[in-house]
């Protein structure tokens, strides 16, 4: 196998997501050559050594890795069984050949290796690199077909198909080679697909699936990943600025007992650490129905960040009220969100009656380090707004922040009582979309540093 | 240490000539990283052997083990190098005559200093350096296999320290310049997972992880390891162990958890599961109350199942 096929695939899998800088590809190569390619497994293995440096990459190389080289076999197999080229029975003398006939005669008395030929002076004459969704690659294939001069071949079926019995028998054995032909072609399309289409593609979607409001979002497949990479990259973007900030003052006492040993001489100093962040983050989410999908989002983010974001405890309510903490910290935040609503959603939210629950529960908790964050539309339904209970809540905390759903146009319509709370949180923000969620935790943890 | 190594399957009949046996991936890891002098960054849940592999690798090149464990505030004096700053004190307290003396003739302080300096950097020499485990790697006279475990333990800017070293088997000191490794050593990084690990990090190294094994290697492990364990209840051993696995446990039974066990079931003379100490023992594969609760309740009717079959 040529490294340009090997680079190809180093294409495909950026393609696909991963990050793979041209010395890990380089070190690909070396290791492919090391192994070579006759042991399939082996060979396998060895660009899932250097190439794949994460393990949530590990399904998008599999993945690319079956598609790109099962097209690479499918090629190479192909000569034989597809391109068989066609006895063409002696031209009709009587027929004068126009160039059209002319040309659907050579390409079917091509052999393999030329019609393959043929196919790929077509492609190169394309351009590929505008491909964007998968659905394109139809469109692709037909215009690689007629590039090659398939056309004529489907005006021969056709004018075949008017004839007797024996030319319609013909038109049958041109039709199903033109099918294996059209496969063909269709492999040549998805592997250009895997080049250039994905990545652009992916590009695209993910900017779409950041600006979807989270309602829409749960049908999408591959959002958690997005939700995931998210909040890796605020992770270790925030990282950085705690690990910063936590040098110290000369530790004077420790520097001077240890300087006993070396005749007062302070030879070692001592640095005093500042303690550990002390931050606790509560989150208390509405998951009845209206806000359902974006407590799913909000936890799952909160929990993937569990490098930066040790301390948070998590709360739920709907009819009811409850901590949920003790789910996340069992079972992978995915499946932890379907087990909290199968647990407690409902409708008929009651503000008041869960500040209560709260403050009842975590009163003792609450101190200078805390933040709590709440989640909700802020519908009552009529009842008690139980502004005072968060006012003492927020007393004792170091900052409230609420999260609404709704558009702040919203925010006081109906049995909606936003303005009853706004007094009492330091910051409210709309949160509908992934990007609003982005924003508000990377303020989040900018303001705990 | 060995120079040449012939093929893939060299490294497994090594490694299970030492008790170790393994996937083929994982040999295939050693080979490469021998190969192409490249280091290995080795991820998995704990107790998958990922420490183990790093002295089945040294035994099989015939080479030393230098080890260096990560732990929270790590720093480079305890990594690398560090001075000895007693030593020095006791060698300028006891030239402190000799010294005395030397500059006893000079008459300016610039004169003095000038003779000081004619000293040289001998106070920052070689008799004054403590080498830690990096330093041993790089300065070894045979090249040595250098294993850094627990780096997800290590801070951040630990990490980024050993870029250089990963990538150019040197290392620079202010005071020495910098050193540059004798035999480049095979480096192997284990991790836990419990931090993400930088791109930088791990664009540098061959990336290997080791999932819990499935049942067929685990048996062979167990085989390997506790060779008088009898045959039947090896195989029940594992396959409940790999039932447990698929559990909703708080901590998975790692391998180095079911060879334990294996080796209390021979001390006990247990010939099979259905044994009544055998429950007793169970503490000995699962860490938490909870997980032994639920095994407990787990093996009756998982041996029911095993019987019928």
């Amino acid at each position: 196998m040529p490294t340009r096929r090997l680079s190809e695939f180093v294409q495909a899998l950026r393609g696909a997501g991963l990050r793979i800088s041209p010395d890990e590809a380089s070190q690909a190569m070396d290791a492919a050559a090391l192994v070579g390619y006759a042991q399939r497994q082996r060979f396998h293995d060895a660009l899932a050594l250097t190439l794949v440096k994460q393990q949530q990459d590990k399904s998008a190389f599999e993945e690319t890795f079956a598609r790109f080289f099962e097209a690479e076999d499918s090629r190479s197999d192909s000569p034989q069984d597809s391109g068989s080229p066609m006895p063409e029975p002696a031209a009709d003398p009587s027929s004068a050949q126009t160039p059209e006939q002319q040309q659907a005669e050579t390409l079917l008395a091509s052999t393999p290796d030329q019609l393959q030929q043929r196919m790929a002076e077509a492609a190169a004459e394309m351009d590929f690199t505008q491909m964007e969704v998968i659905t394109q690659q139809g469109i692709y294939t037909r215009r690689l077909l007629m590039n090659m001069g398939m056309g004529a071949v489907d005006d021969r079926v056709l004018q075949l198909d008017q004839g007797g019995p024996r030319q319609q028998a013909r038109a049958e054995q041109l039709r199903q080679w033109r099918a294996r032909v059209r496969e063909q072609a269709a492999g040549q399309v998805r592997r250009q697909f895997l080049l250039h289409g994905v990545g652009k593609g992916r590009v695209l979607r993910e900017q779409t699936l950041r600006a979807v409001p989270f309602r829409d979002l749960r049908e999408f497949r591959d959002v958690q990943a997005l939700v995931r990479r998210m909040a890796r990259r605020l992770a270790s973007l925030h990282q950085r600025r705690t690990k910063n900030s936590r040098r110290g003052m000369l530790d004077a006492r420790r520097t001077m007992v240890a300087s006993i040993r070396h005749d007062g001489v302070p030879a070692k100093l001592f640095w005093r650490r500042r303690p550990p962040r002390k931050t606790r983050v509560m989150v208390i989410c509405d998951v009845s129905s209206s806000v359902s999908d974006a407590a799913r989002f909000l936890l799952q983010f909160l929990y993937a960040m569990n490098d930066v974001l040790p301390r948070v405890r998590s709360f739920a309510f709907a009819s009811r009220f409850d901590e949920i903490t003790e789910d996340f910290a069992r079972y992978s935040p995915e499946v932890a969100v379907g087990k909290v609503l199968d647990r407690l959603s409902g409708s008929g939210t009651d503000y008041a009656e869960m500040f209560r629950a709260f403050q009842a529960r975590c009163e003792r908790e609450l101190d200078a380090h805390t933040t709590v964050i709440i989640l909700g539309d802020a519908r009552n339904n009529y009842l008690q707004d139980g502004a005072e209970t968060l006012q003492a809540i927020r007393r004792r905390v170091k900052q409230v922040w609420w999260l609404n759903p709704e558009s702040r146009s919203r925010w006081n319509s109906g049995d909606a009582v936003m303005d009853r709370y706004l007094p009492h949180c330091r910051l409210a923000r709309q949160c509908a979309t992934l990007n609003d969620l982005e924003r508000v935790v990377d303020s989040l943890l900018g303001s705990l540093d | 240490m060995k120079t040449r190594i012939d093929s893939v399957e060299e490294i497994t009949r090594s490694f299970a000539g030492q008790g170790y046996i393994c996937s083929e991936q994982i040999a295939l890891a050693i080979y490469l990283a021998a190969q192409l002098h490249k280091p290995v960054l080795v991820e998995g849940p704990p107790g998958v052997g990922k420490t183990e592999l790093a002295k089945a690798a040294a035994a099989f090149l015939e080479a030393p083990l230098i080890r260096l464990q990560c732990y929270e505030g790590l720093d480079e004096s305890r990594a690398l190098y560090e001075w000895k700053y007693g030593k020095q004190l006791l060698y300028t307290q006891l030239l402190r005559d000799k010294l005395g003396g030397m500059l006893a003739d000079t008459d300016s302080l610039e004169a003095s200093m000038e003779r000081l300096g004619d000293l040289g950097e001998a106070f920052y020499s070689d008799t004054f350096l403590e080498p830690r485990p990096l330093l041993h790697a790089l300065r070894s006279d045979e090249p040595a296999v250098l294993l850094i475990d627990e780096i997800d333990k290590a801070d951040q800017e630990f990490e980024a320290f050993l870029l250089e070293l990963l990538s150019d088997f040197q290392i620079s000191i202010p005071e020495l310049g910098t050193v540059k490794a004798k035999h480049q050593p095979l480096v192997l990084l284990t991790s836990n997972d419990q931090r993400e690990l930088s791109d930088a990090l791990k664009r540098r190294c061959l990336h290997l992880y080791i999932p819990y094994p499935a049942a067929e290697l685990e048996a062979q492990i167990v085989a390997a390891r506790v060779p008088d364990l009898d045959a039947r209840l090896r195989e029940q051993l594992v396959a409940f162990i790999q039932h447990l696995r698929e559990q909703d446990m708080k901590k998975l039974p790692a391998i180095s958890e079911t060879l334990d066990w294996a080796r209390a079931l021979v001390l006990l003379h247990a010939d099979s599961l259905e044994h009544a100490q055998v429950a007793d023992t169970l503490n000995l594969v699962l860490k938490t109350e909870q997980d032994v609760t639920l095994a407990r309740e787990l093996l009756p009717a998982w041996l029911r199942k095993l019987g019928k079959r």
